[in-house]
């Protein structure tokens, strides 16, 4: 039986196809899941071995990267949502932001670029932090790892007045190379368990195919 | 119930809010979004609450509940007439909490002690054509734009003489001749009716504008007619539609085939760089949706000509060219990255001639099976259903207007709404694998008068406008024809499949009503029946026409909407003869100097600031470019993509355009930019029977022989066309680039931009641009176009006026055949293009970090354009075997280090890669 994959598929979306590609690649079954059978109870988040929310614009982006989206998570869809953090979870760019906003990494934002407006960077550099045993990460720690990036909310700011941190580190760009102005460099994180991971590039577009596939594989194994 | 949310960053401003105070030298600037949102009813304290937690929940953010303006606040809000984008997502997130809205509005609102806040905003965050501007706080009654209907008025022309006719015809800003208008009178008396309505005029005046009819290409002589059939003649197998659909589709492997379209917003983007620019890229991607039976847009390009960024704007009012640019980049990177579609190529040039209207081209490209190529035809029966965005009051007369050119003041711009667009653009996608659509189109210029009578004139058609869904409460039956509100699709939709489809709609989220039929009549019949449900319009027998039709805006046969355009005989355009210019001879030092203002030049510097914007990773099929380099991102010649699953099949793309060619012979420059992209083609790696071409041409229509011109450059193509056999098989003509000014008449040159779409099996094979080892050998290949005239260089040295080079055909095939055949040879390459052989070594140096050392230079040899030719890099034991054909010249070898050196001097200096990294930004940010 292959591991089952959700890919929230909501107004905005944009990245889908190359996610569910990659997932594919790996051996798994990515499905859709939309957001107007979600609310109407004709389907649900939570019947799979994995949740990912892609990338994208979620509602146009409007009222904030994420914001109505997150809203959704966190009224109709909660218990379900919840039910999704149990196990492997992985939100890139949008779905980052929509994560971030859901809940999963405390109390962390994700804000405009420090060049205040989105940038493009084709062959983005990403070091693996050498710490975290999320299953995401098994066997890539302290590897540099090139993939595009697109994002214009994308500057990780964690709270300054919360006295624990409720994420991991997971990735950093590479010293110099920051292209949002992220805390420490962060390119992103996981929950303190590692079942969710958030990260604002974009790993599923990757020309080098061990490198677009690697995180995925990792999330699939880990549900085999 | 209306009630305002203010949210603003409670500590620290935002990077973006710090840099506009930095430019303003504003110091203690606040901007912050407020939003209205009119609620249904009066809301609980709880849900505003509510609604307050989701619109701030970021960190550091802060949100007010119904604080007024203070004194010295100035803000900015669409006009009501503007649904503001935000305002759906706003109903949805109230939805979300139980609470019922009807309508949101977002503001800007900014902040300072300085008296100069209010005139920095009015110049430059305001466009009095859309926005209101607010220095105290507005109220507001509703934020639901107001409108109504209104009967349609009549008019008999059977008794009026020729003034009075033509004064009709151009009432109201409408832009029928005489001409037309006699045969409006026609029409009314072969119907033998009391009268024709107001709704036939506006809607025969947008069929017969040059915009949708093409007259102006019709009445020098078919123009079209002659690329066709020289493509016709030419028979490449790879065309599976030309000319015949919204973008021409060619050939790819495997069942499948590409899409290629590109087109233009010239006039909005006059008005409204930000909106015009955002339904440019909106508009070409619907184009693409709304091919064959619908393609998937794996691809997009760009190309703006604006007027000096430091010049005014020559029309009060209107934006000058640094705001145009800023707002360029601004609207491309919404719709392009909201959309989802890579960036292949983006472009902005700076020329005088564009300053009163700029050249706004967006092109796409897209994806489909061979079996869904072909345009479809509706059946007798089927459905007419709009999907997608609301119809509002927005862009009425624009393509009449965008057709007079010189008085299209009085016209507004469109509103583009890319999430309504990224929404159906996978709706479509899986309606045709579901073979749901017998038939669709895109809804654009002249709204859906244009799309229903075209796509209904298979058959015949009648429709309802009283069921288009609207932004406003309603709207004349003209209005709701003529609007044109984007991010909408027309469909043919079968009533077998009907429910289906539906469904499918539905869970995109799409919009979806039907609006009328398909019918066997060969009739164009459209009517306002306020009481004839949706409902009952499904209902019915396939071939019922309702009996109660309400008001009637007109039914006429297909037959009489035709109209004959009037010939006018052009002469051969005036070329310019004579040797071109000569070169000066320089010193090294002055070379130097001319190179640091050579790669400074916009036409060669860094873009970064912009496309660095622009996704270009999306979809994850992007093999190579828009950039390359290692060290600096350097813009590519051509950018390739594998967008079949599994398949190394890539597809090139590259464009041509030189406004400053055209200035000097735009007959010679159609010739030069051709060949230019061909050579390119080939050297990627791609056949010449590979390789089809889409022609935008953008031609003044008051300036001196500018009909000589225009026949010129299409007979020019139709040369091109039928020599290589590669067929033009997209295109669109803008025959308004003369511009009534405060300055006096400014006309753009007549010039095409062309746009080359090749294809290989293999992406491996495709040749790249990076330098890669030291010690190879860099060499010059192709034909000679040494002429300084429309040359950046040229232009420094005042060289400006004389011929461009002639080129022979017969030696473009030598040269492209020789270039095929030792590709083998190349270890990379770059096509010469803006600045010449000295732009190729700059940005070689600045992509590779590694540098060249040159045997000889000459202003000739570095800065001359040979636009069909390359430099190359031959390991230097190759440099022998490159064959005669190639004419190879050998420039100079790879070295460590990252300079251009000429006798141990550097040409490429420190200001001069300052320059060319940063001149661009300087000019426009």
């Amino acid at each position: 039986m292959k591991p089952t994959v959700n890919v929230l598929y909501l107004p905005g979306t944009n990245c889908q196809e190359e996610t569910i590609s990659a997932f594919a690649a790996v051996g798994a079954t990515p499905r859709l899941r939309f957001a107007a059978d979600l609310l109407a109870g004709d389907e649900r988040l939570d019947d799979a071995d994995i949740l990912c929310i892609p990338g994208g614009f979620s509602f146009g982006d409007h009222l904030g990267a994420g914001a109505v989206a997150g809203a959704l998570l966190r009224s109709h869809l909660a218990d379900q949502f919840e039910a999704c953090r149990t196990r492997p979870l992985i939100g890139i760019c949008n779905g980052f932001q929509i994560a971030v906003r859901g809940g999963c990494f405390g109390k962390v934002g994700l804000k405009v670029n420090s060049s205040g407006t989105f940038r493009n960077e084709e062959n983005q550099r990403h070091v693996v932090d050498e710490e975290n045993d999320s299953p995401w990460l098994t066997g890539l720690g302290g590897q540099t790892l090139v993939f595009p990036c697109a994002h214009g909310e994308g500057r990780f700011h964690p709270d300054s007045t919360a006295s624990v941190a409720e994420y991991r580190v997971a990735l950093r760009y590479e010293k110099d190379s920051n292209p949002d102005g992220s805390f420490e460099n962060i390119a992103g994180i996981t929950s303190l368990d590692g079942l969710s991971f958030g990260l604002m590039d974009h790993p599923e577009r990757a020309v080098d195919p061990e490198v677009r596939l690697a995180f995925f594989e990792n999330g699939v194994r880990a549900v085999r | 119930m209306i009630h305002k949310f203010s949210v603003r960053s409670a500590g620290v401003a935002e990077p973006d809010i710090r840099e506009l105070g930095r430019s303003w030298e504003l110091d203690d600037l606040e901007v912050w979004r407020d939003y209205y949102v009119e609620f249904e009813g009066d809301p609980e304290p709880a849900a505003l609450t509510g609604v307050a937690a989701v619109l701030g929940d970021q960190l550091d953010v802060e949100v007010t509940v119904n604080q007024p303006l203070a004194q010295g606040d100035v803000q900015v809000a669409y006009k009501r007439g503007v649904v503001d984008n935000e305002s759906d997502s706003i109903i949805t997130v109230c939805g979300l909490l139980g609470v019922e809205a009807r309508a949101g509005k977002v503001a800007t609102t900014y902040r300072s002690s300085s008296p100069r806040l209010r005139d920095l905003v009015a110049s430059t965050r305001f466009n009095a054509t859309i926005e209101e501007l607010h220095d105290e706080e507005p109220h507001y009654d509703t934020l639901v734009p107001q409108g109504h209907y209104e009967p349609t008025v009549h008019y008999d022309l059977r008794g009026l003489d020729d003034e009075a006719l033509a004064e009709l015809g151009v009432a109201g800003g409408r832009n029928l001749s005489l001409a037309q208008m006699k045969h409006v009178r026609h029409i009314q008396e072969t119907l033998g009716d009391e009268y024709v309505t107001e709704v036939l005029l506006e809607a025969l005046d947008a069929r017969w504008s040059d915009h949708c009819a093409h007259t102006t290409w019709k009445s020098l002589g078919g123009l079209l007619g002659r690329l066709i059939n020289a493509a016709k003649d030419v028979a490449n197998p790879n065309v599976l539609s030309m000319f015949h659909d919204n973008a021409g589709v060619w050939d790819f492997y495997d069942g499948h085939a590409i899409a290629i379209k590109a087109e233009t917003h010239n006039g909005p983007s006059a008005i409204s760089g930000y909106f015009g620019q955002l339904t440019k890229l909106g508009g070409v991607l619907r184009d693409i949706l709304g091919t064959g039976l619908s393609a998937d847009p794996i691809g997009s390009f760009e190309y703006t000509a604006i007027g000096e960024p430091e010049a005014l704007a020559p029309i009060k009012g209107r934006p000058d060219a640094r705001r145009l640019a800023g707002e360029t980049i601004r609207a491309i990177k919404e719709y392009g990255n909201t959309f989802g579609v890579p960036m292949m190529s983006s472009r902005m040039t700076f020329h005088p001639s564009y300053r009163a209207k700029p050249f706004a081209l967006g092109g796409s490209i897209g994806l489909l099976p061979v079996s869904a190529a072909q345009r479809g035809t509706p059946r007798p029966g089927d459905f007419v259903v709009l999907i997608g965005g609301l119809t509002g009051n927005e862009g009425i007369h624009g393509a009449s207007a965008s057709s007079a050119g010189a008085t299209m003041d009085t016209t507004a711009v469109q509103i583009g709404a890319p999430l309504e667009q990224v929404k159906f653009r996978k709706a479509l996608i899986e309606l045709r694998e579901e073979g749901c659509m017998s038939a669709l189109t895109d809804v654009g210029g002249a709204g859906l008068n244009s799309a229903v009578g075209e796509i209904g004139e298979a058959c015949g058609v009648w429709i309802n406008t009283a069921l288009v869904p609207l932004k406003t409460a309603a709207l004349p039956m003209w209005r709701i024809l003529l609007s044109e509100s984007q991010e909408r699709m027309l469909l043919a939709v079968p009533p077998e499949h009907q429910e289906r489809a539906k469904k499918i709609l539905d869970r995109h989220m799409v919009r979806s009503t039907v609006i009328g039929r398909f019918a066997d009549t060969g009739r164009y019949h459209v009517f306002h029946a306020p009481d004839l449900t949706e409902e009952a319009l499904i209902a019915s027998a396939p071939d019922a026409v309702p009996a109660h039709q309400g008001e009637t805006g007109f039914d006429v046969s297909y037959e009489l909407l035709d109209i004959e355009v009037e010939r006018q005989e052009v002469g051969p355009p005036p070329r310019p003869s004579g040797p071109p210019p000569a070169w000066p001879s320089l010193e090294p030092a002055e070379l130097t100097g001319l190179l640091e203002q050579v790669v400074s030049d916009a036409e060669v510097a860094s873009q970064h600031y912009a496309d660095s914007q622009y996704d270009s990773t999306v979809q994850g099929n992007t093999w190579y470019g828009p950039h390359h380099g290692t060290e600096h991102p350097v813009r590519t010649a051509y950018w390739a993509g594998t967008p079949v699953a599994g398949s190394p099949a890539a597809a090139v793309l590259n464009t041509a355009f030189n406004p400053w060619m055209f200035d000097a012979d735009p007959v010679a420059a159609t010739r030069q930019m051709f060949c230019s992209l061909l050579a390119g083609q080939v050297l990627a790696g791609v056949e010449v029977h590979d390789v089809c071409m889409c022609d935008n041409f953008y031609t003044p229509h008051l300036s001196e022989n500018w009909r000589e011109w225009l026949v010129g450059m299409v007979d020019e193509l139709a040369v091109l066309v039928r020599h290589f056999g590669v067929p033009l098989i997209s295109g669109k003509d803008s025959s308004a680039g003369s511009v009534h000014t405060d300055e006096g008449l400014v006309s753009v040159p007549p010039a095409v931009f062309l746009t080359a779409l090749g294809k290989v099996p293999h992406r491996d094979g495709l040749l790249r641009e990076q330098w890669t080892a030291p010690g190879n050998a860099l060499v010059r290949i192709g034909l000679s176009t040494s002429s300084p005239v429309g040359t950046v260089a040229g232009r420094k040295l005042g060289l400006t006026d004389g011929a461009l080079d002639d080129l022979a055909l017969s030696d473009v095939d030598t040269y492209l055949a020789a270039l095929a055949a030792s590709r083998n040879l190349l270890r990379s390459g770059a096509r010469i293009g803006a600045g010449g052989v000295a732009a190729a070594l700059a940005q070689g140096v600045l992509a590779s970090g590694t540098g060249v050392r040159l045997e000889s230079a000459t202003a000739e040899s570095l800065f001359a354009e040979h636009r069909v030719g390359a430099v190359v890099e031959v390991a230097q034991d190759d440099v022998d075997r490159l064959p005669a054909e190639l004419n190879p010249v050998v420039l100079g070898v790879l070295a460590p280090g990252s300079g251009i050196l000429l006798d141990g001097t550097d040409l490429f200096t420190p200001a001069a890669r300052d320059g060319w990294l940063n001149s661009f930004t300087a000019r426009i940010a």
